[in-house]
């Protein structure tokens, strides 16, 4: 990613799916997504390099991040979501788990968050919804004890 | 006490699922969620309900405060509710939201409320109808309350001072962290943090959740009345005054004590703790 081309294609392209909805629209198509949540689940036989499920303090459930990164150092992410988890949380798992399938870790951890209220828009943002950036920090979370694994192996 | 241990005061504020699933299209009925997320209504809902959401539909956006009297009269017009609609209220969370919307309607003097017993999870869980269809309902034009009652049913901090100084009861249905002031937010909310932790000087510490089954239904009236008028000596008559942190789960308490165990008086401190822990000056106790 350079400074022109912030966010990552496939993010760019929902970022401005969203920017061009109506509310209703935006709404209808988040629901949509978090509809879709359950897909990203990991799937038999599938191999995870780092796998963090957890129950933290800002989120409702349980939400289980796994990583995977393929031999030319791209990550893949599935993600598990505990039946609490609420329907912003579940949305922004699909989004993101789509938006940053094929970036590298590192291009993940730099990603800036300011597009995550593009995404949702300001009617949604606001007092207990601010879990809608809780899927990203656990994403960067991961790539971040990744890379840290990289760099403690190169050393030793 | 208005109440016998072994029924509920007004247990025409309750309806359990099977009743409403009959009476789902019934004139002079109307179905209302309101859940803290906020969407959920939008994934699938009950038949002929309709969403009120707490924040952008009963408060007010820039003060904190509720909505005037002739925004709620529009609210309920345009959910096709009058004053004679009987408002059955449901939502997530075992009806946190939909007992503080209940609150809020009462506010504005709307008295034919109710509460789904369970509430969402429950009528879920029992696999009964839901829809992603939006209702529409013809107009109505519901007058303008001429006032809210604030005076009645709600309490201001000046007023949760002075119960506390006069040793009436003060019931603080948080968890016992927050109660005991080892946290100064509710677990998983930790954005609503506050300066200070504590109670009001003289609370009992009755979280909400204790007047919930599993289930989230209501446990029964003799089970409430052993925890509220006996574990906290509450009468009918003495003021009372719940809080929380932002009176959503004290509005829960609040409907147990009016409506189950029949207590007059009792006011819900809707500045509840993001207000008393941040406010210069107000006296805190942090003993159990």
């Amino acid at each position: 990613m350079t400074e022109t081309n912030m966010y990552p294609p496939k993010l760019e392209k929902i970022i401005n799916l969203f920017e061009s909805l109506p509310e209703t629209e935006r709404r209808e198509t988040l629901v949509s997504y978090a509809d879709n949540a359950k897909k990203q689940e990991p799937r038999p036989g599938e191999k995870f390099v780092l796998e963090d499920v957890r129950k933290d303090e800002e989120c409702a459930d349980t939400v289980g991040v796994y990583l995977q990164v393929d031999d030319e150092g791209k990550a893949h992410f599935r993600m598990t979501l505990g039946p609490e988890v609420q329907t912003l949380t579940r949305a922004m798992t699909a989004i993101l788990c789509k938006g940053l399938d094929g970036r590298t870790p590192q291009e993940v951890l730099e990603l800036p968050g300011d597009f995550v209220t593009r995404i949702v828009g300001t009617e949604l943002v606001r007092v207990r919804s601010q879990t809608i950036y809780y899927v990203l920090t656990r994403i960067k979370g991961i790539c971040k004890v990744y890379l840290d694994r990289q760099r403690m192996a190169e050393v030793a | 006490m208005a109440t016998s241990p072994t029924q509920y005061a007004h247990p025409e504020a309750l309806v359990d699922a099977d009743w409403l699933e009959q009476h789902l299209n019934d004139d002079g009925l109307r179905i209302i969620e309101s859940n803290e997320d906020i969407l959920l209504y939008d994934t699938g809902h009950i038949p002929g309900a309709v969403h009120i959401d707490w924040r952008s539909d009963l408060q007010d956006q820039v003060i904190r405060d509720y909505i005037a009297p002739d925004k709620f009269a529009e609210l309920c017009s345009r959910n096709g509710i009058t004053p004679e609609t009987t408002c059955v209220f449901y939502g997530d969370k075992a009806n946190w939201w939909a007992c503080y919307a209940l609150w809020a309607f009462r506010l504005f003097g709307h008295d034919k409320v109710k509460i789904l017993n369970g509430g969402r999870d429950k009528w879920k869980a029992e696999g009964r109808p839901m829809t992603r269809e939006v209702p529409k309902y013809p107009q109505t034009n519901y007058p303008v309350p001429q006032k809210r009652l604030d005076q009645e049913i709600r309490a201001f901090a000046n007023e949760a001072l002075a119960q506390s100084e006069a040793g009436k009861p003060l019931i603080d249905v948080r968890s016992p962290g927050e109660f005991k002031g080892e946290i100064t937010h509710m677990a998983e909310y930790p954005q609503e943090g506050v300066l200070r932790g504590g109670h009001i000087p003289g609370a009992k510490s009755v979280p909400w959740k204790t007047a919930t089954n599993e289930d989230s239904t209501f446990k029964p009236a003799n089970e409430l009345a052993k925890i509220y008028l006996e574990g906290c000596d509450l009468k009918s008559g003495t003021d009372t005054v719940v809080y929380c942190r932002i009176g959503e789960r004290s509005s829960h308490t609040w409907f147990v004590l009016t409506y189950l165990l029949g207590l007059e008086n009792v006011r819900n401190y809707d500045g509840s703790w993001t207000e008393w822990g941040n406010k210069v000056g107000a006296p805190i106790e942090k003993s159990a």
